[in-house]
């Protein structure tokens, strides 16, 4: 290549051709993607989550877990993310509007965590054993211990400690970010069905019938599971 | 160009060599530093996956960190570094003249890495933006730019102050990264950091500002070197030349779309996975240009920078084809989110890459310090246990994420046993970085040795003058 | 080509650089000589290519969900003219309804039972699968006064509106939701309350302000 203008200009062009399609594009695609009004709810998705939770979601930035642990459920019929319960539909974009910085992980070292909350309120794991679970760790969790101080009892025993085996003098109290990042985790709900998420299944019929929206099993469903 | 056989033996640009000598030996300095830090990153980052326990009660020594952490090491210390010398390096060779703007060239330098060592700090302490290679904390990514725009500079003027108006193959590719660089680096840094886009589009930018690093930045400066290193010292023209632009502006204008096949099954429009899946297909005929170009390196008697060239093709090689396999939804389901894809990276950026850019410092180091290597020893010590550590590391992470991948599509088995299952695997990935950073301090005492110790000989008394290149047409 | 022996500690250049550049300049504007023999290369890099491509294309076409921003999944296409609204259950939307926040379950319990002397039971009450103009009514516009469910008289109680007299305010189809999770509920089989019926009732009900009670009721069949 002797021209090097053109030589140039190619490379620009070659740069803006995935810069405009790939940014640019889907920036315009989507980037303005609003919560979804749901008029008979009176309310619109997702939500966002309260003080400590959002707190709890920069602790999880700082110490790196998107290292191990996804965000994201894949559809039903792509890997076992359904059958494994981490949620009942594929995670999509809508999902993560309010996030100031989206994790969305690439490596699942450890199960995934989007529908965590959901899950640990069905099995009724609270804060107080989340909490224990970050201190201990089990398996391939490595444990935080610094996460926690032990002090002192004075007095009464804080309610917010955990239980340190053997020591009845002290008591091992969760730091601040250890609350909000237990917070956290007990946020992370799946909690609406967006039309995008389930939609209609290729028509295996002939193609005028349009196929019946399976969104009407949706509903009921995410109720029985929720309540 | 002198090609009488004197006993005053003038070395081949030597004039241009000095020019550049302080620049590069400050960039491979800190380069061959931080290959070696980020060689103990990356080695304890590969212990606490099979033992996660160790080092649990440092704060600043979770996972994330020294994962996050190793890869920037390696990419922006080590990667960048000795690229940007090779560059620097190659175009001022093949433009015949000596590098310009040395001095800026110089200050970038010192301020890419001491705002690099500021960022690793930042990484520890916390700070890192959780982006996969833009790890950086935000602070200290702009003076990154600025030292990388005034060390490209240099290389800039070499290219167009060059003496003939032909441009060589090397010049495109070393070329080409001192302008992408810094044009996806301030769009990823202003898209993600300081004004940022909402959503899922965040994971769309990073990928996207991840595949070009790889395919549109390092590769480049790897391959620049490859295509030098093997008609100048095989003595033999690159092979099928005609076609290596063609695999040139192939690579550039679809190697930026391929990042969008990591995003499989995710909260991304599907075309930007189609589209992903298409062009890591279509980059296909770039890997068979250049296996066609640079076969030769595979052939002749085993040259030392040749060797290590040989090594990075095959991994190069050997890459693009997985990444068009894998990109496919029927293996994905398998191999998305697990060591799989990491052993893809590293083989990327440890085997083809590194073994690349090892080659070219062997060759071009001594021309620049006016003296041989000490040691052959360390030499042949850095060659076998890199690639031992390379074949041990990715191999082991390759059959552990194949195995984990199929534990984690059955919804049965729990990640306690997917851990058994795969730990001798991750326990032989150990050893292969362990291995690998032992060849790494190998080039590290080298290199000390070469900058501290007065050679007997300079080099310029060892080098027989080089002959002319005989074009013929294969 | 050098013939001293390879030290790998200063590896020996076999070419110049003014030469290399040279040399390869010549073999790209020297054409080969073609006598009358084609290399295999070009015609093999050609063929692949435009595999290649038409690879690209046919995936591209069936796979890439139209380029539209909310196809997540890439075996299906769009929908023309875009999705259908969402259709919801009404009895799923009945059963949230009936058991949100200072509504139904409040006082009906999430059982339908009621408190015994105080709420009267829905589950098995021939008022909710009785006649839908009763039962409408009472949800827009509340019931007071003694009422008899099962046997049992209730009136403890005023039963508040949920039309738009009181202050809920809700939409026909809400009630009619409600209604038909009620009536399909615990046991009860009822046909279920469209929003068609719940307008009509309160169209001609326009004028009312008051709750009902059970004798205005019994008068309407």
């Amino acid at each position: 290549m002797k021209s090097s203008p053109l030589f140039f200009l190619g490379l620009f062009a070659a740069l803006a051709f995935s810069l405009t399609a790939l940014v640019l594009g889907t920036n315009a695609q989507y980037g303005r993607l609003a919560p979804y009004v749901d008029e008979t709810q009176g309310a619109a998705f997702p939500q966002q989550s309260p003080g400590l939770a959002a707190r709890g979601h920069l602790v999880y930035q700082d110490l790196g877990c998107a290292a191990c642990h996804t965000q994201q459920v894949r559809r039903a019929d792509f890997g076992s993310d359904h059958a494994r319960g981490w949620g009942e539909r594929q995670s999509v974009a809508r999902d993560y509007v309010f996030q100031d910085r989206v994790l969305l992980g690439d490596a699942r070292i450890g199960p995934d965590l989007t529908n965590f909350g959901g899950r640990a309120a069905n099995a009724g794991l609270d804060a107080s054993r989340i909490l224990a679970f970050l201190h201990n760790g089990q398996g391939e969790m490595p444990p935080y211990p610094f996460l926690f101080e032990v002090r002192r009892v004075v007095g009464q025993r804080s309610p917010k400690a955990l239980t340190l085996s053997g020591q009845s003098d002290y008591e091992l109290m969760p730091t601040p970010r250890a609350e909000a990042l237990a917070a956290y985790l007990l946020s992370l709900k799946t909690d609406y069905d967006y039309p995008e998420a389930k939609p209609p299944a290729p028509a295996a019929k002939p193609p005028e019938a349009p196929a019946k929206p399976p969104a009407a099993a949706a509903p009921a469903a995410k109720e029985d599971e929720k309540k | 160009m002198t090609t009488t056989s004197s006993t005053a033996i003038e070395p081949e640009a030597s004039g241009i060599d000095a020019s550049t000598r302080v620049p590069l030996l400050l960039l491979l300095g800190s380069a061959i530093l931080w290959l070696v830090a980020g060689g103990v990153l990356a080695l304890i980052a590969s212990i606490q996956l099979h033992a996660p326990q160790f080092l649990s009660r440092c704060p600043f020594c979770t996972y994330g960190h020294v994962q996050a952490a190793q890869e920037t090491a390696l990419v922006y210390g080590w990667g960048i570094n000795a690229g940007l010398a090779l560059s620097l390096w190659l175009l001022a060779r093949l433009g015949g003249a000596p590098l310009r703007a040395a001095g800026l060239a110089t200050i970038g330098a010192g301020f890419w890495n001491l705002a690099l060592s500021v960022g690793l700090v930042g990484i520890f302490a916390g700070d890192m933006t959780g982006f996969a290679f833009l790890q950086l904390p935000a602070y200290v990514q702009p003076i990154m730019l600025a030292a990388y725009a005034a060390i490209a500079v240099a290389g800039v003027l070499a290219w167009t102050g060059r003496r003939t108006a032909f441009t060589f193959a090397t010049q495109w590719y070393a070329v080409a990264p001192l302008f992408i660089f810094p044009w996806v680096f301030s769009v990823a840094q202003v898209l993600l950091l300081f004004a940022p886009v909402h959503g899922t589009l965040q994971a769309v930018v990073a990928g996207w500002f991840g595949q070009n690093l790889g395919a549109l930045v390092l590769v480049p400066f790897a391959l620049a070197a490859a295509y030098y290193l093997l008609p100048k010292i095989s003595g033999q023209p690159v092979h099928h030349y005609d076609y290596t632009s063609h695999a040139f502006w192939v690579l550039l204008f679809i190697g930026g779309w391929a990042g969008g096949r990591h995003l499989i099954g995710g909260p991304v429009p599907a075309w930007v996975v189609t589209t992903g899946i298409v062009t890591s297909v279509l980059l296909l005929f770039h890997y068979v240009v250049v296996a066609v170009n640079l076969a030769g390196v595979f052939a002749g008697r085993r040259r030392t920078a040749l060797r290590f060239v040989a090594v990075g093709l095959l991994a190069y090689l050997l890459g693009g084809v997985l990444d068009a396999v894998t990109s496919s939804r029927d293996v994905a389901e398998v191999t998305q989110f697990t060591f799989f894809s990491a052993a893809q990276t590293q083989l990327l950026l440890q085997g083809a890459v590194t073994f690349m850019f090892f080659g070219a410092l062997y060759y071009f180091i001594p021309r620049l310090a006016g003296k041989p290597w000490p040691s052959a020893g360390l030499i042949c010590a850095n060659f076998g246990a890199a690639l031992l550590g390379l074949v041990l590391n990715v191999g082991g992470l390759f059959v552990a994420g194949w195995v984990q991948g199929h534990d984690l599509n059955q919804a049965g088995v729990g990640f306690a046993a997917i851990a058994a299952h795969t730990r001798p695997w991750l326990l032989a990935a150990t050893a292969g970085q362990a291995l690998f950073l032992l060849g790494s301090l190998a080039l590290a005492a080298n290199f000390a040795r070469l900058l501290c110790v007065c050679a007997k000989q300079r080099a310029a008394e060892l080098l027989s003058p080089p002959a002319t290149l005989e074009a013929t047409v294969s | 080509m050098s013939t001293s022996p390879i030290d790998p500690r200063l590896e020996q250049a076999a070419v110049s650089d003014e030469s290399l550049l040279s040399a390869h300049e010549k073999i790209l504007h020297e054409k080969p000589d073609m006598q009358g023999g084609y290399s295999l290369l070009p015609l093999g890099l050609l063929f692949f290519f435009s595999g290649l491509i038409f690879f690209a294309g046919t995936y591209l076409n069936r796979f890439s969900g139209g380029f539209d921003a909310l196809v997540y999944n890439e075996n299906l296409k769009p929908v023309k003219g875009g999705a259908a609204p969402v259709k919801v259950d009404p009895v799923a939307m009945g059963k949230r309804l009936f058991n949100s926040g200072g509504a139904c379950v409040t006082c009906h319990q999430p059982t339908g039972q009621g408190v015994p002397g105080t709420y009267p039971p829905l589950a098995g009450s021939e008022w909710v699968q009785g006649s839908p103009d009763r039962v409408i009514r009472i949800v827009l516009f509340g019931l007071q006064g003694s009422v008899k469910v099962r046997g049992n008289d209730f009136n403890a109680a005023v039963m508040p509106a949920f039309g738009s007299t009181g202050t809920f305010g809700w939409s026909d189809e809400k009630i009619a939701d409600v209604l038909t999770y009620v009536r399909q509920e615990w046991g009860n089989k009822a046909a279920p309350i469209t929003t068609d019926q719940v307008a009509a009732i309160r169209t001609a009900e326009a004028s009312r302000s008051k709750a009902w009670t059970q004798d205005e009721l019994l008068q309407i069949k």
